[in-house]
């Protein structure tokens, strides 16, 4: 069933990339196929890899459920938590500054998966974040956002 | 310059201190991301690649290299003391590792992986000296069509060997493929599929997809690893040595599992799981205890160890001599050759020779390092283990995070990164191999390039792809491997090698 949905969803997309391939103006320039050859190949193998799967699935080639590695319902939220944080994290990464965003991201994460240590855990953000921005912005002259502490 | 002066001449740059010292940092880096599990050594090179910006591209493609096979020599640590292999390729190392160091043999087991690994990891640098040169010279020969069939039959043949479907292997490819299309087209100058964000012009860079699909989508694992609890070392007890007896039967497995990495990693596609697994299976068949086999057999321990170090070597043979990578790893470090404007291929042994001979000289130094760092060091690397889970998978997200924006210093990257995360996450749940995508992100603006030069030259005509027998003979190959993945996978004990299950 898994892969049935994934035939479909990879089926649609690749549709999807084939019908914007077609839009793109055709300008040869002495160039006897132009940009939108090799796109339009690479979505139609794209397109035969989902019938592929299809046929797999039909003829039962698909793989057994025991092999697939599976994620218990409690990560989900988790990941998801994760996830959630790490896009507020980048919303404020340049307006907060690397310094002020990473350790109070780093925190908040530390918080989770090394629970009870708060002392241990603003420690390692905070020595892990000067760490990094030292390496980055001093020895490989990365310019990192530094937001109010730019003074 | 043949191959000895070549590898002459490379040991006096990789000689130089600057180059030592990149070798030194590059292997123990390696070491220690092997020590962290779920991080493997394509995730661990992509994260590290924005170290390397304004370096020398000759230190920073040495200190990568020895990240790389680095990884490959400690990855035995974990599967010897967690049960978990540090990488894929140590998967194998676990079956008899982790009953020796339960029957309180640790130290016998890290000591004859790390042995195993230098023996032949030095050999494999040796065959690829010898062989990378001939296949450079027949290379030069190729031409757009040439090329083409040749990128074709590497792709081809990551798409059927990696991974348990074909048609997962085939999307992979495809959606990298794609993936390499976006942005604007070199030799037009038309915007293709970039959605209208003037940040995807530049194309999607292989770094923000290799971090994304490795490095961020492998802390889901970690998540999943630290909230089931399954992450608890077996501490290493008495001498960190092996006996006599046991080396008497190790040696021997050391060459033969040598001698099936080299040829695995030479081939492109089969990686160092499959030379892992094809070397235990041989070391089983030919022993004359089998039934110790996942018991704590020495030779269990000794041959898969042999093969992934050795595949390493093979796996540069076509980095180096053809500009395509054999392994998801050497596809990140190829990514890394063209970020410093340097294009592997056969031109590169002409053009460079500094470069590559100074970079193959330098596996030997960094195999020296290894065993001279991992065997008094390994109870300190092994402490790397005990280090809470939870805070090494935050300070993951956080190098990820300084790593992808200091590469172009757009938060856009970030969230492509993340995004690429997302889709890693979904490829391990789908059973999607993530090799084949990262493949085809690498080479698909070589694939794109001549295969429009191709027919520029034949004026439109695709008749100029069997036009040459080495072209004729790349298709003939590409069909081969479908075929024989094909077959293989219909028999349950090779379906089972290819699968890694």
């Amino acid at each position: 069933m898994k892969d049935r949905v994934l035939a479909a969803v990879v089926a649609v997309v690749a549709i999807a990339y084939l019908y914007s391939d077609w839009r793109i103006p055709r300008l040869e320039l002495g160039d006897p196929l132009g940009p939108r050859a090799f796109p339009a190949l690479v979505g139609i193998m794209l397109l035969i890899s989902a019938v592929l799967l299809m046929l797999e699935t039909r003829r039962g080639r698909q793989a057994p459920i025991a092999t697939a590695e599976r994620s218990g319902p409690s990560h989900v939220p988790v990941l998801a938590g994760i996830l959630v944080w790490t896009i507020a994290y980048y919303a404020v990464f340049e307006a907060a500054g690397y310094i002020i965003a990473t350790i109070v991201y780093l925190f908040g994460l530390l918080c989770v998966f090394h629970k009870g240590r708060h002392k241990s855990n603003a420690l390692i953000a905070a020595g892990f974040t000067a760490a990094a921005y030292g390496v980055f912005s001093q020895l490989l002259n990365v310019q990192l956002p530094l937001g109010p502490l730019s003074f | 310059m043949d191959s000895l002066h070549g590898i002459a001449h490379g040991l006096a740059i990789a000689a130089m201190p600057t180059h030592l010292l990149y070798t030194l940092v590059g292997v123990f880096t390696g070491t220690m991301i092997s020590h962290l599990p779920g991080i493997g050594p394509s995730a661990g090179i992509a994260l590290l690649i924005p170290a390397t910006f304004g370096m020398d591209p000759s230190a920073a493609l040495m200190m990568l290299a020895g990240i790389y096979y680095g990884c490959m020599y400690g990855g035995a640590v974990t599967a010897i003391l967690l049960n978990t292999p540090g990488d894929a390729a140590a998967v194998m190392t676990v079956l008899d590792g982790y009953p020796m160091a339960r029957k309180g043999r640790a130290g016998a087991a890290l000591a004859i992986a790390a042995v195993s690994s230098f023996i032949a990891g030095t050999l494999g640098v040796s065959a690829l000296a010898f062989v990378a040169v001939p296949l450079s010279e027949l290379a030069l020969k190729f031409g757009p069509a040439e090329y083409f069939t040749l990128i074709l039959f590497a792709l081809t043949t990551v798409s059927a060997l990696t991974g348990e479907s074909i048609a997962k292997g085939m999307m992979a490819t495809c959606i990298g493929l794609a993936i390499s299309t976006v942005g604007l087209d070199l030799q037009s100058g038309t915007a293709r599929f970039t959605l209208g964000l003037s940040e995807l012009q530049d194309r999607v860079n292989f770094l923000v997809v290799a971090v994304g699909m490795f490095a961020l989508s492998e802390v889901s694992r970690m998540v999943e690893g630290t909230r089931e609890g399954t992450m608890h070392a077996v501490r290493v007890q008495g001498r960190l040595w092996f006996t006599r007896e046991e080396w008497r039967r190790a040696w021997p497995a050391i060459l033969r599992g040598g001698s099936v990495g080299f040829f695995c990693g030479a081939a492109p596609g089969l990686g160092g799981t499959i030379s892992a697994m094809l070397s235990y299976i041989l070391e089983k068949k030919v022993s004359r205890r089998p039934h110790e086999f996942g018991h704590g057999a020495i030779e269990g321990v000794a041959a898969p160890e042999a093969a992934t170090n050795a595949d390493t070597c093979g796996a540069f043979v076509h980095l180096l001599a053809l500009g395509i990578p054999g392994s998801g790893s050497t596809a990140v470090i190829m990514g890394a050759f063209i970020m410093y404007g340097i294009q592997p291929g056969p031109m590169l042994f002409q053009s460079q020779p500094d470069l590559v001979w100074g970079l193959i000289a330098s596996m030997y130094v960094g195999n020296v390092l290894l065993l001279v760092l991992n065997l008094p060091l390994v109870g300190l690397f092994a402490r790397i283990l005990y280090v809470p889970p939870g805070v090494l998978l935050v300070l993951i997200l956080g190098i990820a995070a300084a790593g992808i924006y200091s590469f172009d210093t757009q938060v856009f990257d970030l969230y492509l990164a993340l995004a690429f995360g997302v889709a890693g996450y979904a490829f391990r749940k789908l059973d999607i191999p993530r090799g084949p995508l990262i493949f085809g992100v690498i080479l698909g603006g070589l694939l794109e390039q001549s295969f429009r030069q191709a027919m520029t030259i034949s004026s439109g005509s695709p008749l100029i792809f069997v036009g040459s027998p080495i072209a004729v003979f790349l298709l003939l190959c590409s069909v081969v491997s479908v075929g024989a993945s094909l077959w293989a996978k219909r028999r349950p004990a090779t379906k089972m090698l290819l699968t890694g299950g």
